[in-house]
């Protein structure tokens, strides 16, 4: 029974994790501009991360090391920079995304300008993570974070045409837009296969600590959970593909367009569950980077770490995630467009997966980390497809961003 | 035991296991007609430094040395024989608030992180 509750609530909070700006602004556009044909990118992109958070969740509880961790501890100090300094730049850009999503949904719901948002949103995160518990962050954001059922809830209710979704599910060559098709295949990998997702999951299991006895709940979370937000974000690119459509929109290229995605569905209440969803679902993404940032760092030069002591306890951890979540809020303060900025961010995180990735092959299969729970001939398929995938992706993602970016 | 594989940039946890820092160099000893001794491990910020190069190494220095002063201008170090266990983490049988390895940190909870209200 105690697993039973432990299991539903990973499965919720990793939805949490899962759903966040990049996620539903990809899932978006793609829907208004190709109708249901990238289906099978967010297909492609939730069967990846959840091999990597298994991996990551299984790592962690056999041989008691985070990822990050064992980079360092592995491949040397030297080695572990480059990992280091690729996430923290994008996680810098994914956070700023984030902050921008919470702050463009308080624009729409008070109609004070996005920009004045973004300093109040990153003092409330700030402010959470400073009085917060890691299990009160991640089970308050994971409850409130299940609003985002509505979309799945509006796909089935537009009545799609399933035969046509499922051909979605297939992937095949574009008519029309080459460039900014592969460019949205490339954004929607990036937004699906975040690495803060999985480096995120390995602390996680490391502060509930997780044992060896907690390898079977691994495998139901990852696989569910991910399997739940990934159905999350085929219903968001759905009803963007009817919604979207149906009124002669085939290219978001801005936020103010996507609050009509729940309008037909529930009336004035979709405007408010559009919101809500929007704000719940970047806040606590930004949550979840602004911690990813001071484990990444705590974690990399072996300082006190855990979101459970108080300030005063790790003061170089707390002042990571304060320092980040300042830094994050800048560029919207300055107003830089949140849609284009996620969009790039996206991209960006696509192409940083090799770094990111290549570090599993061998810890998942050394040893003297998982012992006899190392990764059989399925899963290392996985890692090396997912590696040769990110290799392609770095190198096209900046010619797509020239050519099919919007 | 490979000296690389097993001990270099592990997790080094004091006696109250606090986690103190990794273990981001080796002091060995040379001597005539007989194996290498490792007599230390170092920590620290200049250690780390000097593994990217000599003039990162210098500069590390020189900056420490400017900031914390003489206590600073050279790595931590902790003897080899403190060393109690060598497992997921190394143990060691020092208190870090006997050392100055987290004078930083320290610097950082009385000036920046203590003053903000709920710390």
């Amino acid at each position: 029974m105690k697993k039973l509750v432990e299991i539903s609530l990973g499965i919720v909070t990793s939805v949490g994790g899962f759903l966040e700006v990049g996620s539903m602004a990809t899932a978006a556009q793609a829907g208004a501009t190709f109708g249901f044909r990238l289906i099978w990118a967010i297909l492609l992109g939730t069967i990846c991360i959840i091999f990597l958070v298994e991996m990551a969740g299984r790592f962690a509880s056999v041989s008691g090391h985070t990822i990050v961790d064992a980079i360092r501890e592995r491949f040397g100090f030297n080695a572990f920079l480059w990992p280091l300094f690729a996430t923290l730049l994008v996680n810098f850009m994914v956070m700023s995304a984030e902050i921008g999503g919470v702050a463009i949904a308080a624009e729409f719901a008070t109609g004070i300008g996005f920009q004045w948002w973004a300093l109040p949103v990153a003092f409330l995160t700030w402010l959470l993570l400073w009085k917060g518990t890691f299990g009160f962050i991640e089970k308050g954001v994971a409850i409130l974070g299940l609003v985002t059922l509505c979309f799945v809830v509006a796909a089935v209710m537009l009545k799609p045409d399933w035969k046509a979704v499922a051909a979605g599910a297939i992937p095949s060559l574009p008519e029309h837009d080459g460039a900014n098709y592969w460019f949205m295949a490339v954004s929607i990998l990036g937004a699906s296969i975040s690495p803060y997702l999985f480096t995120f999951y390995s602390s996680g299991a490391i502060e509930d600590h997780w044992n060896k006895t907690y390898l079977g709940t691994n495998r139901a979370i990852a696989g569910l959970g991910m399997t739940f937000g990934g159905t999350i974000s085929v219903g968001v690119l759905i009803v963007a593909a009817l919604v979207l459509g149906a009124h002669g929109i085939n290219q978001v290229n801005d936020y103010h367009q996507l609050p009509l995605l729940l309008i037909p569905t529930f009336g004035f209440w979709g405007f408010v569950l559009f919101i809500a969803s929007l704000a719940i679902a970047c806040f606590g993404a930004a949550l979840e980077i602004g911690l990813q940032q001071a484990y990444l760092v705590a974690q990399g030069f072996g300082w006190t770490w855990g979101e459970d002591l108080k300030p005063r306890e790790d003061p170089a951890f707390c002042g990571i995630y304060t320092l980040s979540l300042l830094l994050a809020a800048i560029p919207i303060t300055l107003g830089l467009d949140p849609l284009k900025l996620t969009i790039f961010s996206m991209a960006v995180t696509a192409a940083s997966l090799p770094l990111t990735v290549v570090p599993f092959l061998f810890l998942l299969n050394d040893e003297r980390y998982v012992g006899e729970h190392r990764n059989g001939m399925i899963s290392n398929a996985a890692v090396i497809f997912i590696i040769a995938l990110g290799f392609v992706l770095a190198v096209v993602t900046i010619p797509l961003q020239i050519f099919g970016g919007s | 035991m490979d000296l690389l594989r097993d001990l270099l940039d592990k997790q080094v946890v004091d006696r109250k296991q606090v986690k103190i820092g990794k273990v981001d160099g080796l002091v060995a000893e040379l001597r005539p007609d007989k194996p290498p001794r490792i007599v230390a491990i170092e920590l620290g910020a200049i250690t780390l430094a000097r593994r990217l190069g000599a003039r990162p190494g210098r500069w590390m220095a020189w900056l420490a040395a400017r900031l914390g002063g003489e206590r600073h201008a050279e790595p931590h170090r902790i003897a080899w024989k403190k060393v109690r266990d060598i497992d997921v983490d190394i143990k060691v049988d020092i208190d870090v608030r006997r050392t100055a390895i987290f004078d930083w940190q320290d610097w950082l909870r009385d000036h920046v992180i203590g003053r903000i209200p709920g710390a």
